[in-house]
């Protein structure tokens, strides 16, 4: 279990006089065996919390307890041998260019013989599926090679946590998805912790059953990811929704005055965003049916979001004002949330 | 041999001396190299380790050694030579022959070379200090399997440029009485205006110079990947 309390941590800038509250207040816990997202844009203190964690980065005050150890207290050589139990990955995978990938993943292991180091490096090299590149240097490799390597690396003493910092960042979407399998596998068959800083919300909605949504230092939002993502709170973790749903598309065509958002008297046009996890029924052709009015969908986008549906649809209604009134009502009856965006008019 | 009479009269009347000249510049470059080598690396390291966000970060000690480096790097070498004079006497017993001139040449290119480590590591990418970090390297650790390790190309380059500078201080370090090339081509080929040990000992310098170079450059190729 990774427990932080009240960490603070500032930088002071080029200018002695102002000071970078990169971390400000944060407590966190974070369960053995999860695989827990830290999300945010980018310069919201994200890197900085993770870095606390193993104490690359020393909090100026708060508590970091790690299965009841409390780090910050550990004498030097306590600390190192406690990082050998914190893996880490990074963007930039961080290899050392002058060792092969076998030396890269030997890095780590000490205090065993040459036979056990090589039995070692070999198993790991087969957990993350790179065997064949054993003797290759790491400028050989392409990105998700790379990461594979430095995966294995991280992994060499059966660490118990696994820090993901920006690891898909540097790939490509079909590569971050097996990094991302990957992770889910180690997560599954070792048991291990695993932190995953992001800025791509798809990485979160991927592997992440819990959640927490970063902001200048602060943790804003934190919770099951479902439940940040259907429904979310905070306006900045509202913003992270929608630059990734294609229901935001709704703005631009508005904004450009798009012909298809152009409303006919007595016509609304609404966001119907599924907060609940079972949306089931056919909602649309009912409500169409059961109040006589005409649904028109502008725009559409489910996703499943830690295993059940998120999203919604941008419709326009049409018909008697009271139908679509009874229609709206039936709907909120429904959990579903309903934005009006625009209305003509009776 | 009749035409190298012919052609080099002086250096031919001179070999034996010629040959020692050789001998004393390589024992100068030996000794004074081998000493700069190590302190020059310590001190390297301490720059590296100590500076602002270093793994070992001590604003006092990065400081001192900055100021100290800073001071003897803006001492003409000349000068230093006659400076050390008495330091010389006391350490080596003498001020002058090549025993003589090991401390000065040491002053002098210590210095150098400290700043050449500083660069070479410096070109260290901070992501694998932090990725040696966070695997529980010792910061001793990351000084020697980290630093050192990945930058054994820029290293070998800044030790070559070191070796060929130090060379230039031993033809210096002739001027006070020191033997050497630089003291063997001055005495004859300017002062008794013998132009042919000028020219050898030029083409013996620039030989050996062209040698430490393709070596350098060979085995820093040999250590990139």
């Amino acid at each position: 279990m990774i427990e932080l309390e009240h960490i603070i941590k500032n930088f002071n800038a080029d200018r002695k006089d102002t000071t970078i509250h990169a971390v400000n207040d944060v407590s966190l816990k974070i369960n053995d065996g999860d695989i827990f997202g830290i999300i945010g844009f980018s310069g919201a203190g994200k890197s900085t919390l993770v870095r606390c964690i193993n104490l690359l980065e020393r909090p100026d005050s708060g508590s970091v307890k790690i299965d009841g150890v409390e780090m910050m207290k550990l004498k030097p050589k306590e600390l190192y041998k406690a990082r050998t139990k914190i893996g880490m990955i990074f963007q930039q995978f961080n290899l050392m260019p002058s060792r092969t990938v076998f030396q890269n993943v030997a890095y780590p292991l000490r205090n065993m013989t040459k036979e056990q180091i090589q039995a070692r490096v070999r198993e790991l090299l087969a957990l993350v599926e790179i065997s064949d590149k054993e003797n290759a240097y790491p400028s050989e490799l392409s990105g998700g090679q790379k990461q594979r390597v430095a995966i294995a690396r991280a992994l060499a003493n059966d660490p118990t946590i696994l820090l993901c910092d920006e690891a898909t960042s540097a790939l490509d979407p079909q590569t971050t998805a097996s990094i991302l399998q990957l992770l889910k596998d180690l997560n599954r068959k070792l048991g291990i912790t695993i932190v995953v800083i992001t800025h791509e919300m798809e990485v979160v909605k991927n592997i992440c059953l819990k959640a927490a949504v970063m902001d200048a230092g602060r943790i804003i939002e934190t919770g099951d990811v479902f439940e940040i993502f259907s429904d979310p709170k905070h306006p900045v973790t509202r913003n992270f929704v929608r630059t990734t749903s294609n229901l935001s598309k709704i703005e631009t065509l508005i904004r450009d005055d798009s012909p298809m958002v152009k409303l006919k008297p007595g016509e609304i046009l609404a966001r119907l965003v599924y907060v609940y996890a079972d949306v089931s029924e056919p909602l649309i052709s009912y409500a169409s049916r059961a109040f006589d009015i005409e649904i028109n969908i502008i725009l559409a986008d489910v996703e499943i979001v830690a295993g059940s549906m998120v999203g919604g649809t941008v419709v326009i209604f049409n018909g008697e004002r009271e139908k679509i009134d009874r229609a709206i009502q039936y709907y909120r009856d429904k959990n579903i949330r309903v934005e009006v965006i625009r209305d003509a008019g009776a | 041999m009749q035409e190298l009479n012919v052609l080099l009269p002086n250096l031919m009347r001179r070999l034996p001396e010629f040959w020692k000249a050789c001998g004393d510049t390589l024992l100068m470059e030996v000794w004074a190299g081998g000493i700069v080598f190590i302190f020059g690396l310590i001190f390297g390291i301490i720059l590296t380790v100590t500076k602002p966000g270093g793994i070992m970060e001590s604003r006092p000690i990065y400081q001192l050694l900055d100021k100290i480096i800073n001071l003897f790097r803006s001492i003409p070498f000349i000068i230093l030579l006659t400076a050390l004079m008495p330091l010389s006497r006391l350490i080596m017993g003498t001020a002058i022959y090549v025993r003589g001139v090991i401390v000065p040449l040491v002053f002098g290119a210590t210095p150098f070379f400290a700043r050449q480590v500083e660069s070479a590591l410096a070109q260290t990418d901070k992501g694998l200090v932090e990725a040696a970090l966070s695997m529980g390297s010792s910061p001793f650790e990351v000084i020697f399997r980290v630093y050192l390790r990945e930058s054994i190309a820029p290293l070998t380059r800044a030790i070559t440029i070191t070796i060929i500078s130090l060379l230039g201080l031993t033809a210096m370090a002739g001027a006070v009485g020191a033997g050497g090339l630089g003291d063997f081509a001055i005495r004859y080929g300017h002062d008794r205006n013998m132009i042919d040990i000028t020219w050898v000992t030029v083409i013996v310098l620039v030989l050996g110079v062209s040698l430490v170079q393709w070596l350098g450059e060979y085995l820093a190729r040999k250590n990139t990947h």
